[in-house]
């Protein structure tokens, strides 16, 4: 028996049906996303001689170094889960090479990320146990945002004790610091001699891809759920169009079947559908018939 | 001799970053507004407000006021 999962719905909607139609979605390979994760590094580290050079102002490389963090998560957060390789050994390279390169413009250590990640699917929305409690469960969009820039979010400490026994969630912890202690060198490295590029195309432009990157992949994906497999996720609508951030209002499909590639989800949603709405997942009763190709915005 | 060094940054990693990240940017642009750069020891004053923020920041425990 699944944890969490209720025995009182219909057969039509059981669990190993809703397995087998989001095993359908999960087999691509995501030439996308791979893409995306290595060219936004590549065009950040190119605009580092771009901008010494003057061949472009430092405010332009400002823009382009900060849209390049924004779409730094995703790729990585693929890697996260193993779905560049979908358990085939012999492209683990791939996970590991996304993971760790698409990160430079974030300057957050690929290992760190993965394992508290696995941990916040494992433990969502446990105070005690979710890595992303403190940024999942803040009651407004400011106080999110200001944990994030003043690093009260962050309390690896506590879950190095939390999870002390687990050996392979310490051991990536302590690999991750070491990238973690390479960055900020560098960092501080370059700022003594490039003050200004140091600040303005890597440290501001990193902070505002973290800020993004939580509000919409933390905050608004579990804002007022609880604990339990479909409970924990809500599918949610805004304003904005889900293309300017990363269509998170489906991040509730990836709670469920992680294994379903990005660029999947919205077929997979409207697979899911029924399913959903049989689960009660928060919001499914909101999912449009249509979600490929809608931009899901609500006033 | 790892144990020492690490333990150091965890407790005053913020003083750090302050001084030599903070410090640096601060200087370089009290050096770009002329009514700054004239302040004798402006380098001095901007690394020491860089430790006086990292030392605030670590007294508070995080960065930000609120």
């Amino acid at each position: 028996m699944v944890v969490g999962i209720k025995q009182d719905i219909p057969s039509e909607f059981s669990f190993e049906k809703e397995k087998t139609i989001a095993k359908s979605f999960s087999n691509r390979f995501q030439w996308e996303m791979v893409l995306i994760g290595i060219g936004q590094a590549c065009i950040w580290l190119s605009v580092w001689p771009l901008v010494f050079n003057q061949i472009i102002p430092l405010w332009i490389g400002f823009i382009v170094a900060t849209l390049c963090s924004c779409m730094a998560y995703l790729p990585s957060h693929e890697a996260q889960h193993g779905n560049y390789s979908r358990g085939k050994p012999e492209r683990r390279w791939i996970d590991s090479l996304v993971g760790h390169f698409t990160l430079i413009t974030l300057m957050y250590p690929y290992e760190v990320l993965r394992v508290t990640h696995m941990k916040h699917h494992a433990y969502t929305n446990d105070s005690e146990k979710d890595p992303d409690f403190g940024t999942s469960n803040p009651k407004s969009l400011w106080e999110v945002t200001l944990r994030v820039l003043d690093g009260s979010s962050l309390d690896y400490g506590k879950y190095l004790e939390v999870y002390a026994d687990d050996n392979a969630f310490v051991d990536a912890m302590n690999r991750g610091t070491i990238v973690y202690l390479l960055y900020r060198s560098i960092l501080l490295s370059l700022v003594i001699f490039f003050p200004f590029e140091a600040l303005f195309l890597w440290w501001l432009p990193s902070k505002i891809g973290i800020v993004y990157t939580t509000i919409f992949f933390s905050w608004y994906p579990h804002q007022g759920t609880t604990l339990g497999r479909y409970k924990d996720t809500r599918f949610w609508r805004h304003w904005m169009p889900r293309y300017i951030n990363h269509s998170m209002q489906l991040h509730v499909i990836h709670h469920l079947h992680p294994s379903i590639g990005h660029y999947s989800e919205p077929k997979a949603v409207e697979a899911l559908k029924p399913f959903l709405i049989a689960r009660g997942v928060p919001g499914a009763e909101q999912i449009p018939d249509r979600v490929s190709y809608n931009p899901l915005v609500k006033f | 001799m790892l144990e020492k060094f690490t333990s150091h940054l965890e407790n005053w990693n913020k003083v750090w970053f302050g001084f030599i990240f903070l410090g640096s940017v601060f200087n370089a642009i009290s050096k770009e507004f002329s009514f700054l750069s004239v302040i004798p020891n402006i380098t001095m004053w901007s690394f020491a407000l860089g430790i006086f923020i990292g030392l605030i920041a670590k007294y508070r425990g995080k960065w930000l006021w609120g």
